[in-house]
């Protein structure tokens, strides 16, 4: 922020993007949305939609130093800014263009206060990760891979499925499960959303992103009743490319890549695309915290796999 | 995958058409996120998980949607092969990109609520507030299709109630409860629930994300449930106590419970939901519990429900929106009891000529779930 010339830098949170804040301050607001303002020195204040009763609960679960209840976001932070950073002043905020209209509105109308872009500077520091986000996020995969391993092997329907994973990864301490489900690969491999049942096919997937005290990964897994040759050389090839990720895939898949892209949390969502078939680029620091996700098909029918990675050397699962 | 019955989305699309036209608009640009869903799912029953989507809608049949994730594109895809969807990894820019070669005079842009800044800030900025009220004045009186995908999400809801209350037990910690009541939801299809809880004594003024605090005898335990059925939200409030409840819990009971039926009995078409709130509150105020009823220890006395879980009308006195048949709400006097804590006690109903339907059919008692 110094080196930046920024007096302040907002950061916006809600349940669709709570990353950056809960980051910052293990907040994460749920069901309402909040604005966590960072001075140039002191905690950071979180200016929130939640009634002064809920000041109890917010400082039990994360770091913060003060938190106003407040009854409109945008008011409230161009009311603040006015009072603590007084006279003219350059605001960074994180991804401003996408900023709730609503709550951006009463900032631009200051007339002290211009507001900056912050995006690409809190990205910049988001990656690489610490220890800690490390291993929190090994537990993330451990729970999402003790959930898919707790797959009944004969299921037939996909609410059987999504049932056991929910319970398992609730039960382990998940806060967010997150499941889409290819109910049969022989028929359509995209990973949907379900609502209501399917029975499920000879072959099928399941893909698992869930948040482990804010830390979020995405795990996703082929399921048959036997395990094919080919799907074991495809797990063999996506393990080497993950330990060695920093780029695009390696020579001599075992089928075609039909797809692939690499997340990681770089500002509010929890995962975000930061390369991909579509885009590819090499420049990804080395440690950052991601998630591989593909798909092949082999000569058998399709493959699909996440896997969470730290760039550069390790898989988490 | 959205298995909503066909019919529900063509009758929605077909009712917004309608609107638009009225409205003079011919391409309607609809923001959403996986919280702000419920305008996207009205105009074209998509439901986002993960990331932003918008879409351009034309009145007269195409839709075009820009996602921001890979995978949220090609499930888009699959669910509804007839829109023509795409994903970028800023489809701010590539939606204001396809805006600057529209009529600003026939295009608009919705909802207020999850409208970004950057598009927000172009030359539709004008036609936000009225697009959305139109969206929102589809979307609060329901079809019967709707009340119909209404009602079995409230019977849900009821179901989702007796697993919690069978989850409730000593040592276990919150998460638990939650994660017993999910795992029963999604075996039954329900792909979303809303659901916050609280567990103790005074010293508990609200309900929250489930914590790792296990239960005690003697707890009381509040809980809001709200599973969605074909992307209707239905509501349960009850609270249960951890062994036989004492004396104060029991006549505090009584109270939210004697508050509740008033709420109901005001629900009618020509009422406010200011009317509602009044009644409930009066009781309170009767029962010398006035203070408990401002926000300092409470929120709404009940809200809108359907395509988004906390909707219009918040049920505030001060709120002077004139219920209708057809709208669905909960209506819920949650608050802090001084002498128990946090309670809450509410029930989904739908507005019918003359008064209103309750949906929840959970038993209106302080249960009680064994200390041992």
């Amino acid at each position: 922020m110094r080196e930046a010339g920024l007096s302040a830098a907002l950061l916006y949170t809600s349940f669709a993007r709570p990353s950056a804040v809960a980051w910052l301050t293990h907040f994460v607001p749920y069901w309402n949305e909040g604005l966590l303002v960072v001075l140039p020195s002191g905690a950071p204040v979180l200016l929130a939609a939640f009634s002064r009763r809920m000041h109890g609960w917010i400082h039990s679960v994360c770091h913060v130093g003060e938190v106003q209840s407040v009854s409109h976001l945008g008011r409230a932070a161009a009311d603040f800014l006015q009072q603590r950073v007084p006279g003219p002043s350059r605001i960074g905020v994180l991804e401003l263009d996408a900023l709730p209209w609503l709550v951006a509105e009463p900032l631009l109308n200051s007339r002290t206060t211009t507001l900056a872009d912050a995006t690409s500077l809190f990205a910049a520091i988001r990656q690489p990760v610490d220890d800690t986000e490390i291993r929190l996020a090994q537990r993330a995969s451990a729970i999402a891979v003790k959930a898919l391993d707790s797959i009944p092997r004969g299921a037939r329907r996909a609410s059987e499925v999504l049932s056991t994973i929910e319970r398992s990864a609730r039960l382990d301490g998940a806060e967010e499960v997150l499941p889409r489900l290819a109910p049969d690969l022989a028929a359509d491999t995209t990973l949907r959303r379900l609502e209501g049942d399917l029975s499920l096919g000879e072959r099928y997937a399941v893909e698992l992103a869930l948040a482990y005290k804010a830390a979020w990964i995405r795990v996703a897994r082929c399921f048959s009743k036997e395990t094919p040759r080919s799907w074991l050389d495809a797990q063999e090839w996506t393990s080497d490319w993950a330990a060695r990720l920093n780029a695009g895939p390696p020579a001599g898949p075992p089928g075609e890549v039909a797809f692939w892209c690499i997340e990681a949390c770089v500002g509010s969502q929890p995962l975000s695309v930061v390369a991909s078939s579509g885009a590819a680029r090499t420049d990804i620091p080395a440690g950052t915290l991601a998630c591989l996700s593909l798909r092949l098909n082999l000569a058998d029918g399709p493959w699909l796999s996440a896997v969470p990675v730290v760039i550069g050397g390790r898989v988490l699962v | 995958m959205s298995t909503a019955p066909t019919g529900l989305r063509a009758e929605r699309r077909a009712r917004l058409a309608a609107a638009m036209q009225a409205a003079g608009i011919d391409v309607l640009v609809v923001a959403g996120n996986p919280w702000r869903s419920d305008y996207l799912r009205y105009a074209l029953d998509l439901a986002p998980s993960e990331g932003q989507v918008f879409a351009l809608i034309e009145r007269k049949g195409t839709a075009r949607i820009f996602a921001e994730h890979p995978a949220e594109a090609a499930r888009f895809h699959s669910e509804q092969p007839d829109l023509q969807v795409g994903w970028s990894v800023s489809p701010i820019e590539e939606v204001e990109r396809e805006v600057r070669g529209l009529d600003p005079g026939r295009t608009a842009l919705a909802p207020l609520a999850a409208v970004p800044y950057r598009l927000a800030a172009g030359p539709l900025r004008p036609t936000m507030a009225p697009a959305t009220a139109m969206l929102d004045g589809l979307m609060l009186r329901k079809s019967l299709l709707e009340i119909g995908a209404f009602r079995r999400a409230a019977a849900l809801a009821d179901e989702g109630y007796a697993v919690f209350r069978e989850a409730a037990r000593v040592g276990r910690p919150e998460y638990a409860l939650v994660a017993d009541v999910e795992a029963f939801l999604r075996s039954r299809g329900c792909p979303e629930n809303f659901q916050i809880l609280g567990a103790g004594g005074r010293e508990v003024r609200g309900m929250h994300p489930p914590t790792e605090r296990c239960l005690a005898p003697g707890d009381l335990v509040t809980t809001e449930l709200t599973p969605c059925v074909d992307g209707y939200y239905a509501q349960i409030c009850r609270t249960l106590v951890v062994g036989a409840a004492g004396e104060a819990q029991q006549r505090a009971f009584a109270v939210y419970d004697e508050a509740l039926v008033a709420g109901i009995a005001a629900v009618r078409p020509g009422a406010t939901a200011g009317e509602v709130a009044r009644a409930q509150n009066e009781i309170f105020r009767r029962h010398g519990l006035g203070d408990y009823v401002s926000s300092e220890y409470t929120r709404v006395r009940g809200h809108g429900l359907g395509l988004y879980v906390d909707g219009r009308p918040a049920v505030l006195e001060d709120v002077d929106l004139v219920l209708e048949p057809e709208m669905t709400l909960i209506v819920h006097p949650n608050t802090y009891h001084p002498e128990v804590g946090y309670f809450v006690h509410g029930d989904s109903v739908r507005v019918i000529d003359g008064g209103c339907e309750v949906l929840t059919r959970t038993p209106r008692r302080l249960f009680s779930v064994s200390a041992a």
